[in-house]
């Protein structure tokens, strides 16, 4: 169950020719991630920020 | 005792301090078992006898297409829960949930999409799964834009309540129209009711990534929910004392 699926590396980048669907996909995902993590993250700093400034 | 037990449980203040009890906790966990389950699923599983290696992307298309269903189920209920007992977070809930599901439901489209090449040889088919999925992004949107369009946030709960609890037909549709309608789109491979029809060695890895996807998208929910309080009770006493 836990065998390497591919010969090599190289193989493991391109599936035989599916490689581009697959690790694009998974660019969009990480991708997404990234961006609405660092997105909310950053807009709670914001607040956090306003809140704490003297009236 | 249902409406103490609820307003009780669900102050924004008690909310904000478990968030910040238990966030780093359920983020590294996912952080974790989303990675494994992927490496797992993209390099350790074996090649589909039909599909090639392109069969993969159901590690990301399957839990990002599940979590955009759950999260309008999730808002739906959060809706029905303001309505009828008023709670307030529930309201912040219903608008915190909407971004985080356009962007699953983008991410389902688009991986749908791009598996599609490969195995249907067209990117985009009008067929009911995938136009219920656009239509449901679409719905997203929409929620997103009516409730940014008011400046009385109360009314925008209210109307944004009632306009998702109307929206919810959609999720059955979704879930059904493959059996409902003859569909480019196969079948549900993992039911509640039925055995998987796929291989174990396929079939573990894509839970794992649906438990660790499902954890981060929690993770994002506390973050925009947390925002969304910090907004809306900026004025309250309590808020200074935690910021």
């Amino acid at each position: 169950m836990f065998e390497f699926a591919f010969n090599s590396f190289y193989e493991a980048i391109y599936m035989n020719g599916h490689g581009i669907y697959v690790w694009s996909v998974l660019a969009i995902v990480c991708l997404s991630l990234l961006v609405f993590f660092t997105l909310y993250s950053s807009k709670i700093k914001q607040i956090k920020k306003k809140l704490n400034e003297p009236n | 005792m249902i409406k103490k037990f609820i307003h009780q449980f669900a102050s924004p203040k008690t909310y904000l301090f478990q968030v910040n009890k238990f966030y780093n906790y359920i983020f590294f966990i996912s952080v974790f078992i989303y990675i494994s389950s992927i490496t797992w699923g993209l390099l350790f599983t074996p090649e589909d006898f039909v599909q090639g290696n392109s069969f993969r992307i159901i590690y990301l298309h399957v839990p990002a297409s599940f979590i955009s269903q759950s999260l309008y189920a999730a808002m739906a209920v959060s809706s029905i829960v303001y309505l009828v007992w008023r709670v307030k977070l529930a309201a912040y809930l219903v608008i915190a949930i909407a971004p985080i599901g356009a962007m699953t439901t983008f991410i389902a489209l688009i991986s749908g999409s791009i598996w599609g090449i490969p195995t249907w040889g067209t990117w985009w088919q009008w067929d009911a799964r995938i136009t219920s999925t656009l239509i449901l992004f679409i719905m997203y949107l929409g929620l997103i834009s009516f409730h940014n369009s008011f400046s009385n946030y109360e009314k925008a709960d209210k109307l944004l309540s009632w306009l998702v609890i109307v929206g919810a037909v959609n999720i059955p549709i979704i879930k059904k129209s493959v059996d409902w309608w003859s569909t480019l789109h196969q079948s549900a491979s993992i039911t509640l009711t039925n055995k998987p029809s796929i291989d174990p060695s396929m079939l573990y890895p894509l839970i794992g990534s649906i438990i660790g996807f499902f954890g981060l998208i929690l993770c994002l929910v506390l973050l925009s929910s947390k925002n969304q309080i910090l907004i809306r009770e900026k004025t309250k006493s309590w808020i200074k004392d935690y910021v």
